[in-house]
This record gives C-alpha cells, structure tokens and sequence, in this order.
C-alpha cells in the first residue's frame, strides 16, 4: 500500500515541477511581461525602473528567480504579488480555496443527485417518451454554458424580478462565509452552483444512461434475471454499480479541474472571489507570483482527486480489489 | 474717510455675519447628514495600498481622504479642484532664491490616526521613503529635490541630505531644489507626497494599510474582497478646502462585482457609486430610467495614436500629417460609445486645461473646432511622402473600444495606401510594451490622463527631448519626438512658469500647436466620465483633479 501512495507523491512532484518551469518560461517569453517598469508606473525613470528591478531580484538570472520564487513559495511561504506589492499569495490562495470548494461542492452535489436519477430513470424507460424527454432535457442542459445560464439567472434574480416574491429571497451576488452566516451562505450558494450543475447534470445523466444500457445486456444482468432477482434490484444493485466505475472517474477529472479554478467564469459571473478569479485577475494582470501559487494549487487539486478516484475503484469494483 | 470706513465697516460685518450664517447652515446640515455606511463599487482592487507607491485613479479618490501632505489640491467640485491649497502647511511659501527654496511651516495639533501629532521628522522621513520604496514618480516629479539623484541611485541610504532639512525649534520644513520648478506645489499636492508617520515601514506597504491624518482610516483591506473605511476620531477641520470632515461613518468599497454587476447593484440599492464605467449596453437603460443619478463630466485627458518619428514612415512630417487629416474623430466618437462619452479634438491640451486654446489645423476647412476629415488634402500629403505602399502595424489595447477604433484607423489608413495591421495586446501589457522603445513600435492607440493640471503633464512628458530613452523600457514620448526648438521653447515656458504662470501659459499654447503642426501623434478625443449613483446618495462631486469625493457625499 505504501509503495503505490509513495509512487503516487512521486509523480505529483515531477508533474508539478513540469508546470512550475513551464508556466515561468511561458511567463518571461512573452513580450513586455518583464514586470519591472509595469511596477514602476506609466511614467517612471529609468533610474526608478532599474530600483525596482533590483528589490524583487529581476535583475538575476533566469534559474535563480527561479529558485527564489520556489523557495518563497514552499519553504518561507512569503511570496508575495507583483501587482499588490505586499501581498502575500499563499495567504490569497488558501482563503479562496472554501469559495471554489463550496461552490464545486454544492454544484457537485446537484449534479450528482439529479444526474444519477435522469441516467437510471432514463435506462429504465428506454425508448419511451420518459427516456427521450429526459435527454433532450439533458442536451439542452449541457448546450447552455455555465456562465450564460449565470448571467441570465442574474439579469432575473437581481435586475428585473428582483422585486418579485419569487426572487426577493436572493440576496447580493458575493460569498458569505459560513462561519458569518450559514443561511447567508447557502443562499449566495445556491444559484451559482446550479448553474454550474445544470451541464454536468445533462452530461453524467448520458453517459450514467448508456453504461447501464450496456451493462443491462451483459451474461452476469442475464444470470441475475434467471435466478429471478427482480428488475429494480438488478437495475439498481448490479447495473447501476457496474456503470458507477467510469462516472467516478469522470467525477474525479471534473471535481478536481473546478476546484482547481475551472469554474472561473461562474466565479466571474456571481462575483464569488475563489481560485478560479485569482487565477483570471493574476492572468489578466500578468502578476506571475499570484499565477504561479494558484496554477500549482490547481494541479496539487487535479493529482489529489485522481488518487481518491483510484481507491473509490477499490471500492466500487470488487475485480480491482482482488487484482490489487 | 469716515465714511469709507463705515462702509468697510460695514462690509467686515456682512461677510462676518455671512461667514457665520453659512457656516450654521453647514454646520446643520453636515449634522443632518452624518452618519450611515456608503457602500461603493469596483472589478477590483488597485494594488498595494502604499500611499507613495499606489498610482491609480481609483485609490488616488480614496487618499483624499485618508491622507494629507503639506498641500493639497482643493477638495471642491469642478475646475476649482485644480487649485492647490495648503494642507497640513500653515500656507503656500514664498519660492526664495530663484524658485529654488521652500520654507513651510507645519500646522499645530493635526494628528495621525494612533493620536501621535504630526512633526517636522516625519515631514523629512516622508520625502525620503519616497525614494525608499521606489515611488514611481520618485525620479521624475521629484528628481528635482537636492540630493534626489543619490537617493534614485542608491535608494536605501536615501537621506535628502541638503534637501529636504527640517527645523524641529521653529517647526518648518525647508525643500531645496536644484532648479526652480513652477510645477512643484502641483506635485507636492499629490499622493505620492503625502505625510506618513516617521516609522511607517521603509518598504512596500501591501495590503497594511499605514495611518494617516483625514477624518478617515482604513481599518481592513483584502485585495480579493473589500477596503473599509473608518473615521479616525483623533481628526479635526483645520481647513475645509484641504480636508473637510466626510458624511459617512463607514466606506465599504467591495471589489470583484463585474461591471454588468456593478451597474445593477446600483439600480437595486444594494451600492451607492461604481467605480467603473457603466457598460456600453446599459448607458440606455441607465441614462434613461435613472437620468437623475447619472452624472457626465469631460476629462481632462486624450485617446491618441503616437507615431515613431524615427524609423518609417512616420519619420516623414507629410506621412504624419496626412493621417492627422484622414482621420475622422466624429466616426471615432461614435466608435467610442458616441457624443455622451467622448468629444473630438485636433490638439494635444485637452478643451479646459491650462494653456489650452482653441487649435485645428487637421479639419476640413481649417478652424478652431473640428469640422471632420479631409481626405483630398491627406491623399496628397500622403502622394508628396512617398510612402504608398509602406507597411505599418498598429498596436492597440485588446478592449472592445480600442480594437474597434484600431480596426477603423486600419481602413483609413490602407485607403491612404499604407499597408496597416492590427495588433491588440492585453490591456495591462499595452503601455509598457509601446513605451519600450527596443520594440520599435510604428503606431499605437493609447490614452494619457493627466498627473496634475499643468501643460508640461502633456507636452513635455509625451513630446520632450528628455522623455525619450533610446533602447530603454521606459521612453513615455512613445512618438520618440524630439524638436530642439520646441524643447527649448519648453524649458523656457517651464522656467517661465516659475514666475509667471500666466505667461508660461501662453507660451504652452504656443508650443501645443507647434507639436500638433508637426503631428507625432494623432489626437482623437477627449473622453468622458460617467458616474452612476443610487437613489439616496446625495451631495454627489466631482472633482476635477481627483474625480469623485466620495466622503463628502451622504447617504443619509
């Protein structure tokens, strides 16, 4: 057991070494990223551009700054922004971290819950109007970008039937944290994450629907059926579990991704300050310190949830747990 | 004699009495006012929030009222704004000996926020950190100050030594400068040279916010979520045109609301002011359901589009000229959110600024106001440069405005017969990228909003000599301008000014058209600022140097 997590951590390092230098070299090969006279102002003189350059260490070699940031980042854990002199990123990363994982959380729990239902309902209706309503229902749910749904829930819910009792519970796009007010932070949760939901809910629905249609015609379904088990407990004890294995995996892949900060343009949308943002603002500010922190937590994210989707396998499938 | 004595008298009497009543009446009607939270607005925050260091309009509208140096420059609506009034000086000094000396005596019993007074040691200190911390304007407004070139090389040990010397026994603070500089007060005005404890830390404050001595403090900032605003109960008025006491008890300014959010959040109640512009979809919806809260106000800055005089083909006056002519700064008004955001121009001074007269020699028909293109006239400069067929590449912000506006001065300019190429780069690499020199940027599209309300703010720092650095990463004259004749005249107007500003004035004027005849850059317009506010904000200003005054208005 040990040797496989020990693995496991071994190739989260390198990866995570691969990403740090790419998006270093990346960051330095574009044109006018050098960030010395952007920190010194529009005006500045050369002399105030060449004192910049000297207190942050860009006029060191490559490699060195490099290892400063590496050190900053890992080992005294004070890196701080190139934009918000001072700021300290870790600190940044770590606070938006609950914002990305509430929002994933609750969206993951949607979409789990309703995709898993449309997926068997779908299967066990097979080619009747249930069956086909649910996934044109699904296509038109995973044709809808989340952030379009999210503008138009807000262009309802805060603009024009704000006033409307229908509406009059949403409160103020944000993020209110739990520990301030848990009714606050349900409700500021709750439309930013179905509308993250609404396309997984479509997409796990359809893939969920054609696993059991095909394990549904598998020898192990066929010998359960003459034993005389009956329909529901095939569907739901053999079936279901079998098909469960590849939406684990793609649940994993997914998870991982938006707590990562994918869900930046849902964050953007209902003004909710998590990774994803920090990512899009460091991005759009080129402000390589807050980029670095949150493109290293991301993959951390995306290599973490691939473990846990490996032992979930162990769980799920008894053939992984003899194999092992 | 008695009689006029009487009369004077009497006069004394009135404006006492006027003075008084107003005073009440101000008096009751702040009372009235006091109190509630204004909730202000923005995408996001503005960087470090180090007063010398920050360089953003949008906390530079916040300092106003945390901060005080020893002038300031007016906290009233309008032009009246660009005047500079002492702060925590008891008075604007006399320059001695040549414009190069500066004696201010400090004011009595003005206190930081923790309840420490402000003393001559923190006066010198201030100056100093200026150059500690690497203000960005520490090498160019205030490069000046004797001892300041060793302070930019060696910015550590700065001590001002024989610059900036302060008398503890009198209470005065002396400026030495190396030369006169008529722009001095104007720059002494701005945030960058505001007064900080002697202890505040000689590096970058961040996200700490260091004390001050308005009636506000800033009591927590997260860059991701929200400044907040406090009063400092240890203020009081010592001058209202420099540091009036503000209506709100508490700011609360919250970042990351898109601007789409932003304007709704306003429409809702929920946000008293935007810091951002209204979006381009919904100036209608806004401009007509809430006409009442939407305030317009022309800049006084430009949109223009430098050409490099040093290489092809704008190194050739004819080539220059032509497009000057070609053009069309209404269409391009339009491109930009039309008359109600933006207002055409031929000239570098923007319409209001001092030095500013009216000037268009690039219209149909010729004129002091633009009339629109003359195309006749730019095919046949653009047929005496003999630079049909050169190739140009236009780089432009990648906004929505300024691909646009790039995509129409491609279609004119290839109708002249260049060959032109659009080039947009994100938005916060653009400036530093057109201004590296080593780039050799043909054309470009950009925007200047001025420092301080002085000619020099425009056309000596974009079309100088001494603003030009070859293979540097900081050349501000992006058009790499440099006439001697006109800079010479600049440096006279800027000795001028020392002495006689309005004469200096009228030399600038001179000089703003000298520039526009020789054509280093296109002017295109002047924009526009809109400010949206909720229903119940009241007493809304708007200050011509720092924009709105965000304390003075109330929500209550």
């Amino acid at each position: 057991m040990l040797l496989p997590v020990l693995k496991r951590l071994g190739d989260m390092v390198v990866a995570m070494f691969g990403i740090s230098v790419l998006v270093f070299l990346i960051f330095f090969a574009i044109p006018g990223a050098e960030p010395a006279s952007r920190i010194a102002g529009r005006n500045a003189s050369p002399e105030t551009v060449a004192a910049v350059r000297l207190s942050f260490g860009l006029d060191q070699p490559l490699p060195v700054q490099y290892l400063i940031m590496m050190k900053k980042l890992f080992i005294t854990q004070d890196l701080t922004s190139f934009v918000n002199r001072g700021y300290k990123v870790i600190p940044a990363v770590m606070n938006a971290a609950p914002i990305t994982l509430s929002l994933v959380a609750g969206a993951a729990l949607i979409w789990i819950v309703f995709g898993l239902l449309i997926g068997v309902l779908a299967a066990a209706f097979k080619n009747t109007w249930i069956d086909r309503l649910l996934m044109v229902m699904s296509l038109i749910g995973i044709s809808m970008p989340a952030f379009w749904l999210g503008a138009v829930i807000n262009l309802f819910t805060q603009s024009r039937w704000h006033d409307y009792w229908l509406f009059s519970w949403v409160p103020p796009l944000g993020y209110k944290p739990f520990v301030e007010s848990p009714k606050l932070w349900a409700l500021t949760l709750v439309l930013p994450c179905f509308s993250l939901a609404v396309g997984y809910i479509g997409i796990y629905g359809r893939v969920l629907r054609a696993n059991i249609v095909e394990a549904m015609q598998e020898d192990y379904i066929r010998t359960a059926r003459a034993k005389g088990v009956s329909e529901s407990r095939i569907l739901i004890r053999h079936a279901l579990r079998t098909s469960l294995i590849s939406v684990v995996t793609l649940f994993g892949l997914d998870f991982g991704q938006l707590v990562g900060g994918v869900a930046v343009l849902t964050e953007i949308v209902f003004a909710l300050q998590g990774v994803g943002k920090i990512t899009f603002d460091g991005l759009l500010n080129l402000d390589l310190p807050v980029i670095m922190a949150a493109v290293l937590y991301s993959a951390l994210f995306v290599v973490i949830c691939n473990a846990l989707v490996d032992m979930l396998y162990i769980l799920i499938d008894p053939r992984e747990r003899t194999d092992g | 004699m008695k009689t006029y004595y009487r009369s004077l008298l009497g006069c004394v009497a009135g404006v006492t009495l006027l003075a008084a009543s107003t005073g009440i009446a101000s008096a009751e009607y702040m009372a009235e006012h006091r109190g509630g939270t204004l909730r202000v607005v923005a995408h996001s925050a503005g960087g470090t929030i180090d007063p010398h260091i920050n360089y953003t309009l949008q906390y530079w509208e916040v300092y106003q009222t945390i901060y005080d140096g020893l002038l300031k420059f007016k906290q009233a609506a309008g032009a009246d704004g660009f005047t500079v009034v002492p702060d925590l000086a008891e008075a604007i000094p006399t320059p001695e000996n040549g414009g190069k000396t500066l004696t201010f005596k400090l004011r009595k019993g003005i206190k930081f926020s923790d309840g420490r007074e402000v003393g001559v040691k923190d006066v010198v200190a201030s100056f100093q950190r200026i150059f500690k911390v690497s203000s960005p304007t520490s090498g160019t407004f205030y490069a000046g100050i004797v001892g300041a070139d060793k302070c930019l090389k060696d910015p550590k040990t700065c001590t001002l030594e024989g610059g900036v010397v302060g008398d503890e026994a009198k209470g005065t603070v002396t400026i030495n400068l190396v030369a006169g500089d008529a722009e001095i007060f104007q720059k002494l005005a701005l945030p960058h040279a505001v007064i900080l404890p002697a202890d505040a830390p000689a590096a970058d404050a961040g996200s700490n916010p260091v004390i001050g001595t308005g009636p506000y403090k800033i009591t927590a900032y997260d860059p991701n979520k929200q400044m907040k605003l406090e009063r400092n109960t240890n203020f009081k008025v010592w001058s209202e045109d420099a540091q009036p006491d503000g209506y709100p008890d508490v700011v609360d300014y919250d970042f990351s609301l898109t601007d789409e959010a932003q304007a709704t959040a306003i429409e809702n109640g929920e946000a008293d002011w935007m810091f951002d512009q209204v979006p381009t979809d919904r100036l209608a919806e806004v401009g007509t359901k809430f006409k009442d809260t939407v305030h317009v106000t022309p800049l006084t800055a430009w949109w223009y589009a430098p050409m490099n005089t040093n290489i092809p083909p704008f190194d050739n006056v004819k080539a220059r000229q032509a497009v000057a002519y070609a053009l069309d700064r209404n269409a391009m008004v339009k491109l930009f959110g039309g008359p109600s955001l933006a207002g055409p121009v031929c000239q570098v001074l923007p319409p209001g600024f001092p030095g500013h007269e009216d000037y268009c020699p690039y219209t149909a028909g010729g004129g002091p106001k633009y009339n629109g293109p003359d195309m006749d006239k730019a095919k046949a400069l653009m047929a005496e440069s003999g630079m049909k067929g050169q190739k140009v590449t236009l780089i432009t912000e990648d906004t929505d405005a300024s691909k646009s506006l790039g995509t129409y001065i491609q279609s004119v300019m290839n109708d002249l017969g260049f060959e032109t190429g659009v080039k947009p780069i994100s938005t916060n690499l653009q400036f530093t990228y057109i201004q590296n020199t080593k780039n050799n940027v043909q054309m470009s599209l950009t925007q200047w909003y001025q420092d301080y309300p002085a000619a020099s703010d425009f056309l000596y720092i974009l079309f100088g000599c001494e603003s030009f650095h070859k293979d540097s990463d900081s050349s501000v004259n992006i058009a790499g301008f440099c006439d001697k004749e006109i800079n010479d005249k600049m440096h006279k107007a800027l000795e001028l000014g020392v002495t006689d500003q309005a004469a200096a004035n009228k030399l600038w004027a001179e000089i703003d058209r000298a520039v526009t005849d020789k054509s280093p850059a296109v002017a295109l317009f002047t924009p526009k600022h809109i400010d949206f506010t909720s229903k119940r904000l009241g007493n809304f200003k708007f200050n011509s140097q720092f924009y709105f005054l965000i304390t003075q208005a109330w929500v209550k």
